[in-house]
C-alpha cells in the first residue's frame, strides 16, 4: 500500500471518530450551566456584606522567607512594592488567615491558576490560624483565600487588585526583587 | 464571533462569551477525553473541570496565543492525570460502557460498526501513541500545535504518530477491506 493510500486510511479513521456522540448535547448543557454557577460562587458580596463570623477575625499577614530568617510584612509595604519589576528568582511567601470555624482553607491565585484544590492551608496557632508557604517569582501576584471550599474571600490586610475578573476584585502581593529582610 | 473576540470578552468578565467557547469546543474536547480515558463517564467529568480550570484561569491568557491550544493544553494535562488516578475502574467498565453506547445509537448498523471498530483499534494503542494519533488524524493539529499541548518535542511526536499508525495499519485494512 502506498503512502497516500496509507495516508487516507488514517485520515478516514480520524473521521469516523470526529463524529459527534448522542451524549454531548446534554453534556454540553450541564458544562454551560456549571460554568455560570462557578461565575456567580466567584462574585464575592460587597465586603460589608460578607459574612460576618471569620471576616471579622480575620487577619492576613505574608512573610517573606528571605535567606536566614521569616520576616512579617504589612499589606502597606506591598503597595509600596508594587513598582518592582519582575524576575526569575523565587522567594518563599508564607501567607495566614484566620478563620477559626473554617472546615478548610485554600489559596488560590495566578499563580496556581485559580486551583481551589491546588494549595490547601494548614491549621496552626492553635486552630484559629491557617497557613501556607509557596514559592513565588518576584513581582506581583493576585490572590484569594477559598473558605470551605465556596466561598472566595479576599485579605483583609492586603491591597485590592484595580481590575475585576468576573465581578470580583483580588488581594495583591508584591514579592520584591534581592530584599532581605528578616 | 472569532475565538478571539469571545476570549477577550471572557477575561473582561462576559460569562456568556466564556459559555460560547465553551460551546464550541466541547464536542473536540470530549471526543478527545473519549479517546484517552475510554470512559464515557469519565471523560466528561474531565472536560467539565477542564473547562472550569480554564474559566478560573482565563484572566491569564497570553493574547495572541490560539485558546484551542491552550484548552487542549489543560485538557491533555487533565486527562493524563485521570488516567493515571482512575485506571482500575476505566478498565473494569469501559468495554461494557461501549457496548451500550452501540446498543443504543440508532444509526445504520455499518456507521455504528465502523466507528465502534476503529475507536477500538485506536484504544488499544498505548497512551501516548493514542495521543499523539488522535490530536494529529482526529483533531488535525499542526505539529507545532501538538508540541505546545503535550510538552514533546516535535521528532518525538512525529515517531509516535509514526508508531501508532504502523500499529493500526493492519487493523484497519481488516476493517476498510473486509
Amino acid at each position: 500500500m502506498s503512502d497516500v493510500d496509507n495516508e487516507e486510511l488514517f485520515e478516514r479513521a480520524g473521521a469516523a471518530l470526529r463524529e459527534s456522540s448522542a451524549s454531548d448535547e446534554r453534556a454540553r448543557e450541564a458544562l454551560v450551566r456549571a460554568i455560570r454557577a462557578e461565575a456567580r460562587r466567584r462574585r464575592t458580596p460587597p465586603r460589608g456584606a460578607m459574612s460576618p463570623w471569620w471576616m471579622a477575625l480575620a487577619a492576613a499577614a505574608v512573610a517573606f522567607a528571605a535567606g536566614l530568617g521569616i520576616g512579617r510584612a504589612t499589606g502597606r509595604q506591598f503597595v509600596a512594592a508594587t513598582s518592582l519589576a519582575s524576575d526569575s528568582a523565587q522567594r518563599h511567601v508564607e501567607f495566614v488567615f484566620v478563620a477559626p470555624a473554617a472546615r478548610n482553607v485554600s489559596l488560590v491565585g495566578d499563580f496556581n491558576g485559580w486551583d481551589a484544590t491546588a494549595t490547601p492551608m494548614r491549621r496552626t496557632d492553635g486552630r484559629a490560624t491557617w497557613s501556607v508557604s509557596i514559592p513565588l517569582a518576584a513581582g506581583r501576584h493576585v490572590y484569594s483565600f477559598v473558605v470551605d471550599g465556596n466561598d472566595w474571600v479576599t485579605d483583609p490586610q492586603a491591597p485590592l487588585s484595580p481590575e475585576q475578573w468576573f465581578g470580583q476584585r483580588n488581594s495583591v502581593v508584591v514579592v520584591p526583587v534581592g530584599d532581605r529582610r528578616s | 464571533m472569532t475565538d478571539e473576540a469571545l476570549v477577550a470578552r471572557a477575561v473582561e468578565g462576559d460569562v456568556d462569551a466564556y459559555a460560547a467557547l465553551a460551546e464550541r469546543y466541547y464536542s473536540s474536547c470530549a471526543r478527545m477525553a473519549r479517546r484517552m480515558l475510554r470512559n464515557d463517564a469519565d471523560a466528561e467529568d474531565v472536560v467539565q473541570e477542564t473547562f472550569l480550570r480554564a474559566f478560573r484561569a482565563i484572566g491569564r491568557f497570553e493574547k495572541g496565543r490560539e485558546f484551542r491550544v491552550w484548552l487542549f493544553t489543560i485538557l491533555v494535562n487533565q486527562c493524563r492525570t485521570a488516567a493515571t488516578s482512575r485506571k482500575r475502574r476505566q478498565l473494569r467498565f469501559s468495554d461494557d460502557e461501549a457496548a451500550l453506547a452501540g446498543a443504543a445509537d440508532q444509526r445504520p448498523i455499518a456507521v455504528v460498526e465502523e466507528k465502534s471498530a476503529v475507536a477500538a483499534a485506536v484504544d488499544s494503542l498505548e497512551p501516548l501513541l493514542r495521543e499523539a494519533f488522535v490530536l494529529k488524524y482526529v483533531e488535525g493539529l499542526e505539529y507545532t500545535e501538538m508540541a505546545t499541548i503535550t510538552g514533546a518535542g516535535i521528532s518525538a511526536l512525529k515517531m509516535r504518530v509514526k508508531r501508532a499508525c504502523d500499529a493500526l495499519r493492519p487493523k484497519l485494512e481488516a476493517i476498510y477491506h473486509e
